[in-house]
């Protein structure tokens, strides 16, 4: 990735997003310490922070090909769970020691289905998660999270107190206020970190141990102060859509001159908007009433939507967003519906709105810069 | 004033909300004229499974006709789905129809095609389930009735979670009140609780926005007379076992659960209907009589999901003519058959919920982990002596596609060849009928079968 930030931090940052494996989680195991896989940010992380092992954000990083997937999933899947199937299948994840699956979506919770068959992952579980957020799926939600908590702690012969639950979820807070105070610096004029940049170093932050993490953002956010504004850019834009981890898509996007200011995405603001509630008695309720009804819901929440359409619009009102680009993985139905709510809500809005399809890996490149360059320009930009 | 297209499509939100209700009315009494002229043609056929036809065509247009009559004299009417615990909207007297209707019911209605491509040119996106796309064009152009209250699903796929959302973001529908009962992912005695909750919640829904109050006696009339159904489905399904099987694709399968499961869920009509239906097994096993008298059974198929009802006529006959194939049994026609424990409310509650988790087609198969794809296919093909399974692969069912895989690895440990096709059930320009009549003839030879 081209950059103009001078900074360590930030190369070690995107170090780690641009691979699976990173020296950080080398050491890790080295130290004789545990890396838990997980898929979808509804999976609580602070539940494997507080068990000490290192939570690891699943993407297919790096994968050219599903040729080994694709006798387990068929031509109308997703291709993020297909790649990284495939990559699990080539030995890339034999690193860890256990993978949490959730029912996030009608691809990705077949991964667990197929890897309980294919491979041997010393621990392999599947969380439930609510399809809306009312007070009764909170309840459920609170259940789900003490048997991830006991069925993890078994695994790990770790008992996972209140305390270090408390701990952890402030450890994570940290994480995102950090992240926020990133996304500040892109509410500027003139932003000293762009939306690939800033995208690599929240991908970074699901694959290296959460204090190397935090210390390394506190680092990056000293140097970006030091770091000279983008200017001469056509727009500024918002990406909103699932599961994006490759910061080369946005790097594309801003080659053509729409600089990407901020996002509603599964690696994004979704996951570090809001604080989860450290005053709590409880922290699993914490935990509960968070990941249900207080972070910003994706479309599967049913009842919703209407939130979700708000948190875009105060976003564009919040970082002098011109244009929203909606992206989507081909056969992802929560995403084709919610786009056609946003493209209607938008437009009501006044806000110009593109919706791009895409495959998990950067494969369409030239669509897609002339897909921009024709929104910059009905925009006239 | 311009006049107001009733056949196709456009957009609804210029319309006042009388012209939106005469609009969808229109539509509704067409769908019920379609099923009218079926209903002609069965009362022709001098046959058993003919009268069966017309008993059950006479059922579906009375629900229409209670639908209709909700809609012109402002009574309290609901939106819902069949696997919504049905029982609980006859017990307390709602007239309801299903959202998906007519994909599930009336997809050989000669406007669907056309329907179909309304909702391409409104730009809902064509992969998309057409069975969902179909029922969110229908809502966003006025073809549909504004109920008093939905009660929403939100599974087996995520679809259905996207459809709740588009009927409440529509200017006309999102002040109607819904509530949608939440699936646990998983089907343990905690999930069943969990559930049965959301369904006494959905009853104090009911309640509160149709008026309608709920009678426990009348719920334990409706569940004890589907208890009584569903025996005799049970039953019913034991005699498929037969060779040759008695009933293909045309009777017992399809309709069993549009009579069992849809909008007569307890009613004393459906039990004599499928009392009829085994009568008329009973006698065709006896006679070692089977499906189709001019083509003997050479294949017995396992057809693992839906019909393709939106080109059934094209293709399942040439099943039986072509080939001799038999659709034994289906992924719509055979489950745990629940009962209802009817001692008291909780009991009822409780199997409320375990039905409509764990019995309910496509729910049961696809709402949780892929457990029930390959147990139910391998009960079902030691049971009915099936000879291949055919997994459609509808462009819709994407979970099923990401579980086609363990579907294979099940048949080829039964030893049972199995068929992957790609097409959709309800639009045959996915995949042309031709062209799923091939793949369908090169796996028949191939496999040495027929």
């Amino acid at each position: 990735m081209e950059t103009n930030i001078k900074s360590k931090a930030f190369e070690e940052l995107a170090g780690a997003a641009a691979g699976l494996m990173n020296p950080a989680i080398e050491a890790w195991k080295a130290a004789g310490r545990k890396v838990v896989g997980y898929f979808c940010s509804h999976v609580p992380v602070e539940v494997m922070t507080a068990a000490g092992v290192l939570p690891f954000r699943m993407r297919g990083t790096g994968s050219t090909g599903t040729e080994l997937a694709d006798a387990s999933f068929s031509s109308i899947n997703c291709s993020f769970p297909k790649h990284t199937f495939n990559q699990a299948l080539r030995g890339e994840f034999d690193f860890l020691d256990g993978l949490i699956c959730i029912s996030s979506c009608d691809h990705v919770r077949r991964i667990y289905d197929n890897w309980k068959q294919q491979l041997s992952t010393p621990y392999l579980t599947v969380m439930s998660l609510p399809k809306k957020n009312g007070q009764a799926q909170v309840d459920w939600y609170y259940e789900e999270i003490n048997i991830l908590r006991a069925g993890l702690g078994e695994f790990l012969g770790v008992e996972i107190t209140d305390d270090r639950l408390r701990d952890a979820i402030q450890q994570v807070n940290e994480t995102r206020r950090l992240q926020r105070q990133m996304y500040e610096l892109r509410k500027r004029d003139r932003p000293p970190i762009s939306g690939a940049e800033a995208l690599a170093v929240m991908v970074a932050g699901n694959s290296l141990p959460r204090e190397r993490y935090n210390d390394l953002l506190r680092t990056l956010l000293a140097d970006l102060e030091n770091t000279p504004g983008r200017s001469g850019y056509r727009a500024r834009l918002m990406i909103v859509g699932s599961e994006l981890d490759d910061p080369e898509y946005l790097q594309v996007i801003e080659d053509q001159g729409g600089l990407v200011v901020t996002d509603s995405i599964c690696f994004g603001t979704r996951t570090m908007w809001v604080d989860c509630s450290e005053t709590e008695p409880d922290p699993v309720r914490a935990l509960a009433r968070y990941y249900i009804q207080e972070r910003p819901a994706c479309p599967r929440m049913n009842g919703a939507q209407p939130a979700r359409a708000k948190f875009v619009q105060d976003m564009v009102k919040e970082f002098a967003v011109d244009g929203v680009v909606g992206e989507r993985m081909l056969f992802c139905d929560f995403w084709c519906a919610e786009h056609y709510m946003n493209k209607a809500d938008l437009k009501e809005a006044g806000i110009p709105f593109i919706q791009i399809d895409r495959e998990y890996i950067l494969s369409g490149k030239g669509q897609l810069q002339t897909r921009i360059q024709a929104f910059l320009e009905t925009m006239g930009r | 004033m311009e006049a107001i297209d009733y056949n196709m499509g456009t957009a609804a939100h210029d319309l006042t909300t009388l012209e939106r209700k005469d609009k969808a009315l229109a539509r509704y009494k067409k769908e019920r004229d379609w099923f009218a002229f079926l209903l002609e043609a069965a009362e022709m056929m001098d046959t058993p499974e003919g009268k069966l036809q017309v008993k059950l065509l006479n059922i579906l247009l009375d629900s229409k006709e209670k639908v209709i009559s909700s809609v012109m004299n402002d009574t309290p009417f609901v939106a819902a789905y069949f696997c919504t615990a049905p029982e609980i909207l006859n017990a307390m007297n709602l007239p309801w129809f299903m959202i998906m209707e007519t994909p599930f019911l009336a997809a050989s209605a000669p406007y669907l095609l056309d329907d179909l491509r309304g909702a391409e040119e409104m730009g809902l996106g064509t992969d998309l389930c057409s069975a969902i796309r179909l029922p969110m064009y229908y809502i966003e152009s006025g073809l549909m009735p504004v109920p008093s209250a939905v009660v929403g699903l939100l599974s087996p796929c995520d679809g259905t979670t996207m459809l709740q959302q588009v009927l409440q973001h529509n200017p006309a529908w999102k002040n109607v009140p819904l509530f949608a009962p939440d699936p646990p992912y998983t089907s343990d005695e905690r999930a069943i609780r969990y559930f049965a909750n959301e369904l006494r919640t959905m009853v104090s829904f009911l309640e509160e926005k149709t008026g309608r109050k709920m009678d426990m006696h009348r719920l334990r009339e409706v569940c004890e007379e589907s208890n009584r159904t569903y025996k005799l489905w049970q039953e019913y399904n034991e005699l498929r076992r037969a060779v040759p099987c008695p009933h293909g694709w045309e009777i017992g399968g399809a309709q069993a659960f549009a009579v069992s499961q849809c909008f007569v869920a307890g009613d004393p009509r459906c039990t004599d209907w499928f009392e009829q239906l085994l009568e008329c097994g009973e006698i065709k096993v006896k006679e070692g009589r089977g499906a189709n008298e001019y083509c003997p059974e050479k294949i017995r198929i396992l057809w693992f999901d839906i019909m393709p009802y939106g080109w059934v006529f094209e293709f399942m006959p040439w099943l039986e003519q072509e080939w001799g194939a038999i659709l034994v049994m289906d992924m719509f026609s055979n489950f745990p058959y629940t009962l209802i424990d009817t001692s008291s409310e909780e009991t009822m509650f409780h199997d409320l919920a375990k039905r409509n988790l764990m019995d309910v087609p496509m729910i049961r198969q696809a709402r949780g982990t892929a457990e029930n794809f390959s147990s139910d296919i391998a009960r079902m093909v030691k049971d009915y002596k099936i000879d291949c399974v055919i997994w459609p692969g509808h462009m819709g069912h994407k979970d099923g596609a990401a579980t086609a895989g363990i579907m294979r690895e099940t048949c080829r440990g039964l030893g049972v060849p199995f068929l992957h096709i790609g097409l959709d059930l309800f639009d045959k320009r996915y995949t042309s009928v031709d062209e799923v009549k091939d793949k369908v003839s090169e796996f028949f030879r191939g496999m040495g079968l027929g």
